[in-house]
């Protein structure tokens, strides 16, 4: 068996509120194989996010608490790690893509300067060859006019150009694993379907296995390798993609399918 | 004449323009000589990618003053052009239900509160039997008296959509005008609605314009499919026609685009290019430039509209008799008697 990019053995998080703390995670184990493209699917609430958040170490101390037994990137340990090592790895060997690509990009950089300093600091490389590498990497997400793109801002870009210039943030660096969270929510099919296509695309190329999380059945059925149903922070059913949509096993995932048009049900 | 006096709700050459840019400089068509017929009843879905100017069309339809040209009529009566009173009438039939129920609701009333409020502004029925209105209207939507007490902070997203729908249905009109209203929504609720949706239409016998960008949604729910296009509707025709038999290249691609929720179907065929900037439209047809289709005129002429007959060749697999009001704006079709 292929050792896994990615194992994640019984997470928690519990998140502290005003009644108290609650536990929005709940003993959350499983392995992404290299080269995987592995579906979190569930519902808004469900702890999709947050078990996302743990895995790349971003939830703040104040906010709430991420606890597992292992979190291992290509064996090593993110949990025993210090931040400072985090920082190295974040970006460069586990990177992600958020939901809503105006609030993860910074309002005050070109893009240009947001992506070149992806390469600085992960690469090393100088300022001249860290933009023509980001220049490379936007032609290769599918971004014609890439050279005036680097001078724009993000409010100047429409949605899918937003999410595209995350993606290949993301992937500047050909990380071990990206973590995709609902990347196209916000997108029209025909944008959703440009973005998906060239996010599995670059992850085929460099070997990328992507953890991709979304409430969207047709997408975990048209990009996904296998899929994981979550309900109040517990994975409740774990299949390939095409055994859980012929033969759903938990009534949940069973009324996620019932819910959604065109489905094949039983 | 008879045709004009039986539909509700009539767009006729409709066109909206903003002044955009440094100094107001630049002016963006969003909305292109646009008409279309909504029959009472009728689920009319408008469908389109975002800044094709579905929202536009819709909005204009309240307040058509503001459009450049062409008129709203409403029983054949011009909006623009109407009395005062007769506007408040014509505001009591059409409402509307926006895409954001949390940021549409006000915070500081009561759900109850909000649903008398338009019965007290048009004062429908007795001062006192408009609270008891106002529940049985909750408990048509799938709410109860108690939720009535409720603030829209407390609830959850599907009941915060029940209430907007539950507002827009008290005062008992023949047109609701929903924008995008189940985009924020997970599918399990947006199920739930949307079958509140098509229940209320034959309860209420409502008609609903409904913008969307979701087409499976649309395929479930409406009766007819205008598909809009920066600004233009280049298809529109009953929804079993759309879906089975899609006229424009356009339509197609965004049938296409749909990534099936069955790992047996087709992968999603991409589309290439974005939607061109209605600042700088193209010259000709507008999808010209990411049609796959292209033909030579293509650039230059811009396609009028047509209703379908028997195909003139065009496309080479339809089977069938073409139905009626089917119309599309695209060169490959010809006139039938051309």
């Amino acid at each position: 068996m292929k050792q896994a990019a990615l194992s994640v053995h019984k997470l928690n998080v519990s998140v502290r509120s005003a009644s108290g703390t609650v536990n929005v995670v709940k003993s959350v184990s499983f392995d992404l194989a290299a080269g995987e493209v592995l579906a979190l699917v569930g519902e808004s609430g469900c702890g999709k996010t947050k078990t996302a958040e743990a895995i790349m170490r971003l939830i703040p101390h104040d906010i709430g608490q991420a606890q597992a037994d292992t979190i291992e990137l290509n064996g090593v340990n993110l949990e025993a790690l210090p931040e400072k090592r985090m920082r190295d790895i974040r970006g460069r060997k586990i990177s992600m893509v958020f939901q809503e690509p105006l609030t993860a990009l910074d309002p005050v950089f070109t893009i240009g300067s947001q992506l070149s300093s992806v390469y600085r600091r992960h690469r090393g490389q100088s300022k001249r060859k860290a933009r023509a590498s980001s220049v490379d990497m936007l032609d290769r997400v599918g971004i014609a006019d890439s050279r005036r793109i680097m001078k724009t801002y993000p409010h100047q870009l429409s949605g899918g150009m937003r999410q595209r210039v995350m993606v290949s943030m993301a992937m500047a660096c050909q990380p071990r694993v990206l973590i995709a969270d609902e990347p196209t929510t916000a997108l029209d099919v025909t944008t959703q379907a440009q973005v998906l296509s060239q996010l599995v695309g670059l992850g085929h190329e460099s070997g990328t296995s992507i953890l991709l999380i979304t409430h969207d059945l047709g997408i975990v059925a048209q990009y996904c390798d296998r899929a994981m149903v979550m309900l109040h922070g517990q994975i409740v059913e774990e299949a390939g993609v095409t055994e859980l949509f012929s033969r759903p096993q938990h009534p949940y995932t069973r009324e996620l399918l019932a819910a959604c048009p065109g489905a094949a049900v039983l | 004449m008879n045709r004009e006096n039986s539909s509700l709700l009539s767009v006729r050459d409709l066109v909206v323009r903003y002044r955009t840019g440094k100094h107001r400089g630049a002016e963006l068509t969003a909305v292109r000589n646009v008409s279309l017929e909504i029959e009472a009843g009728n689920i009319f879905a408008l469908v389109g990618e975002s800044g094709s100017g579905k929202s536009s069309l819709a909005q204009t339809i309240l307040r058509p003053r503001t459009a450049e040209s062409g008129s709203v009529l409403f029983h054949g009566e011009d909006l623009a052009n109407i009395s005062k009173s007769g506007m408040k009438k014509a505001r009591k039939n059409i409402q509307i239900v926006f895409q954001d129920p949390l940021a549409s609701l006000s915070p500081r009333r009561t759900v109850l509160q909000t649903l008398t409020e338009p019965l007290n502004h048009f004062r429908i029925g007795a001062a006192a039997d408009r609270e008891s209105r106002a529940i049985a209207m909750l408990e048509t939507v799938g709410l109860t008296a108690e939720d009535g007490n409720r603030y829209p902070h407390a609830l959850s997203g599907g009941q915060r959509q029940r209430v907007a729908l539950a507002r827009a249905l008290v005062v008992e009109p023949e047109l609701i005008i929903a924008d995008e209203p189940l985009s924020s929504l997970d599918v399990r609720v947006q199920a739930k609605i949307l079958d509140l949706i098509s229940d209320l239409r034959d309860k209420l016998s409502v008609a609903f314009l409904f913008v969307s960008h979701d087409l499976s949604v649309v395929r479930q729910l409406a009766d007819t499919v205008a598909v809009m296009y920066l600004g233009r509707i280049v298809e529109c025709a009953p929804a079993g026609e759309v879906f089975s038999r899609p006229a424009h290249p356009y339509t197609r691609s965004l049938l296409n685009a749909v990534a099936a929720p069955d790992p047996r179907r087709p992968a999603p065929v991409v589309l290439k290019g974005e939607p061109p900037s209605p600042l700088t439209p193209p010259t000709g047809c507008v999808f010209h430039k990411r049609c796959t289709e292209m033909i030579e005129p293509c650039s230059s002429v811009v396609p009028e509209e047509i209703e379908l007959g028997e195909p003139d060749g065009y496309p080479p697999k339809s089977k069938g008799a073409i139905n009626a009001n089917h119309r599309v704006r695209c060169l490959l079709w010809r006139t039938p008697n051309a």
